[in-house]
């Protein structure tokens, strides 16, 4: 490192740049999800004002905002957003870890097919799948269940799951299964107790990941969860109701969503950069 | 399937004491290929099948007629159909090239140690962990000509108020710059992780042989992280084609129909009008499109694993 003597500026003013696009949107939808109706239109647009929480009371259903025809009131989607991305991300990154280790040791017939064939789940348009998905789900009586849901959210990132996870397994010298067989340990002992341990960051980063997408899926959800099984940001898209858009409620809805993530994120981060090798890398690298 | 097969030869094979890797490997991917084949596989084969069919879902007992390939002619020798296909190459185009220039400038920059990076790094990942619904909302609502943040700027640097979603030029750059804040984050993170896979002694090496700054990012950085690039390049290149969230929230397709991606525009067909055997066709076109560019992707991916 004491090699890197080129001047920090440019590194800096890039950075300076680029943070001022990522950050403005955010204080905006901030300051927006704490503004009254007169704010929320004035002009110019203010900076400082008194802070109104009628947006995230509405959110929540507290108090008089509850009683609006467009307040969300969100608990019951908010039961069902975080039981369907939190069963959904373990079962992915659980499918995933399972097929990306298989894929990655096992040179079996057809194992690029499959892994081509996992990259799917990211290309299918959802509304092109939709109608199938939609028949399927009320043949099966999956249709509007917390169950349908946690199945699609699965589905959607097995893929990346997959691929993200084989790409760590890569990178863990195949050796070590090699010297517990040799030692009279099965395979599973070897994988359970030895190999997985290794690969903590990568079940991280791999989580992070798929909660991210499971959390926000809005294309499958907004057709299949029509009542009972309604998540949050379906939620929030009806909230542009017959009075307008209130703007306050989903900026609000937007902070209070991102908050578990971010936080999630921020734990990982370390796992994260270490993870997204998809395996490539390592492969060229060995 | 091919791929099932060694599930269920390995039964076959299994030892009493311990369970054969040809067991294992069958009962790893086992849930993972149960998923796929009932998520993708199926809703592919009726796919194909219906897009062959007069059908519409939302009148059954009329029945289908097969109609052989005369959904697909006739989606295709619509001119408005085309307009969708070349407003979406636009979309993408300046979409994913924003993102990645702007994404790998970034992620250059951070490779630098200094403090609070940590902090900084994961402030810049947020815009990619809010809900596409809300930044669509987020946006539409900046980016209003009346009072939108966006245009008080504008009027600040001396300029008139731009209609900004209102017009189907300005629209496509209000997506674009929507979607670019969204996303760049993620090829930053996936181009901050290939950076830092490659080895540091190849870059001193580099540098103490003289080599400038530029050289070194040209001509070492870039060409050692080219796979995972190219893995990132297509995950947004099949995102943004995908993208219909942003426009739902953003314009609503509109003016007209002029912001409708293709996307948008399946939804419309299946979801508006219920031409269930149509809609089918013309997401059998979008699959082929995104299959064949994926293909291309993967075939340039294995031959860079073969030149190293």
């Amino acid at each position: 490192m004491s090699l890197h003597r080129q001047p920090i500026l440019i590194p800096a003013i890039v950075i300076g740049i680029y943070m001022i696009y990522a950050c403005g949107p955010l204080l905006w939808l901030v300051l927006s999800s704490l503004k009254d109706r007169q704010e929320l239109f004035s002009w110019p647009p203010s900076l400082f004002f008194t802070p109104d929480l009628s947006g995230y009371r509405m959110v929540f259903g507290i108090g008089e905002a509850a009683e609006t025809a467009t307040a969300l009131g969100l608990t019951d989607a908010l039961i069902n957003s975080v039981v369907i991305s939190v069963s959904g991300t373990v079962l992915a990154v659980a499918f995933g870890t399972l097929a990306g280790y298989a894929c990655s040791r096992f040179a079996f017939p057809g194992r690029d097919d499959f892994m081509f064939f996992a990259l799917s789940t990211r290309m299918i348009p959802p509304v092109a799948v939709l109608v199938f998905y939609h028949v399927m789900f009320s043949r099966l009586g999956l249709s509007d269940t917390r169950t349908g849901l946690i199945l699609v959210v699965t589905f959607i990132n097995l893929g990346l799951a997959t691929w993200i996870m084989k790409g760590f397994f890569d990178g863990v010298p195949e050796e070590i299964e090699n010297i517990a067989l040799v030692n009279g340990y099965t395979r599973l002992y070897a994988f359970w107790n030895l190999v997985l341990p290794m690969v903590r960051g990568g079940i991280a980063a791999t989580a992070g990941f798929c909660f991210i997408f499971a959390w926000n899926e809005f294309a499958f959800s907004t057709i299949l969860a029509t009542t009972q099984a309604k998540t949050l940001p379906v939620k929030i898209s009806s909230a542009t109701g017959a009075t307008g858009i209130e703007w306050a409620q989903i900026c609000a809805a937007g902070v209070v969503l991102v908050i578990p993530v971010a936080i999630f994120f921020w734990l990982i981060r370390k796992y994260l950069l270490m993870g997204m090798t998809f395996g490539v890398l390592g492969r060229s690298r060995t | 399937m091919r791929q099932a097969i060694p599930a269920s030869r390995a039964t076959a094979h299994a030892v009493p004491k311990a369970i054969s890797d040809r067991t294992i490997c069958g009962l790893f991917m086992a849930p993972a290929l149960a998923i796929l084949i009932l998520m993708v596989a199926y809703p592919f084969i009726s796919l194909l099948y219906y897009s062959t069919l007069n059908f519409s879902i939302l009148n059954p007992a009329k029945g289908s007629e097969f109609i052989g390939l005369e959904n697909y002619t006739r989606l295709l020798s619509r001119e408005s159909v085309w307009e969708r296909f070349v407003f979406t190459g636009q979309f993408v185009l300046a979409t994913v090239v924003v993102q990645f220039c702007v994404g790998v400038a970034v992620a250059y920059a951070f490779q630098r140690n200094f403090r609070g990076r940590d902090l900084l790094f994961t402030i810049a990942m947020l815009p990619m962990m809010l809900c596409p619904i809300v930044v669509g909302f987020l946006w539409r609502y900046m980016f209003n000509s009346e009072w939108g943040v966006v245009n008080y700027l504008v009027t600040l640097l001396g300029f008139v108020k731009i209609d900004w979603l209102g017009v189907p030029g300005n629209a496509l750059w209000a997506v674009v710059i929507a979607d670019a804040w969204m996303w760049t984050p993620f090829v930053i993170l996936l181009a901050t992780a290939a950076f830092r896979g490659i080895p540091t002694d190849i870059n001193e090496a580099a540098e103490i042989d003289g080599a400038s700054p530029f050289f070194r990012f040209t001509r070492v950085t870039l060409p050692m992280s080219m796979p995972i690039l190219l893995i990132a390049f297509l995950l947004r290149l099949i995102d943004a084609f995908k993208q219909s969230d942003l426009f739902f929230a953003m314009t609503g397709g509109g003016p007209g129909s002029d912001t409708e991606t293709v996307a948008f525009r399946l939804g419309k067909i299946a979801f508006s009008h219920f031409y269930t055997g149509q809609a089918s066709a013309f997401a059998v076109i979008m699959l082929v499109i995104i299959i064949g560019l994926s293909l291309i992707f993967v075939r340039l991916l294995t031959q860079q694993g073969r030149q190293d």
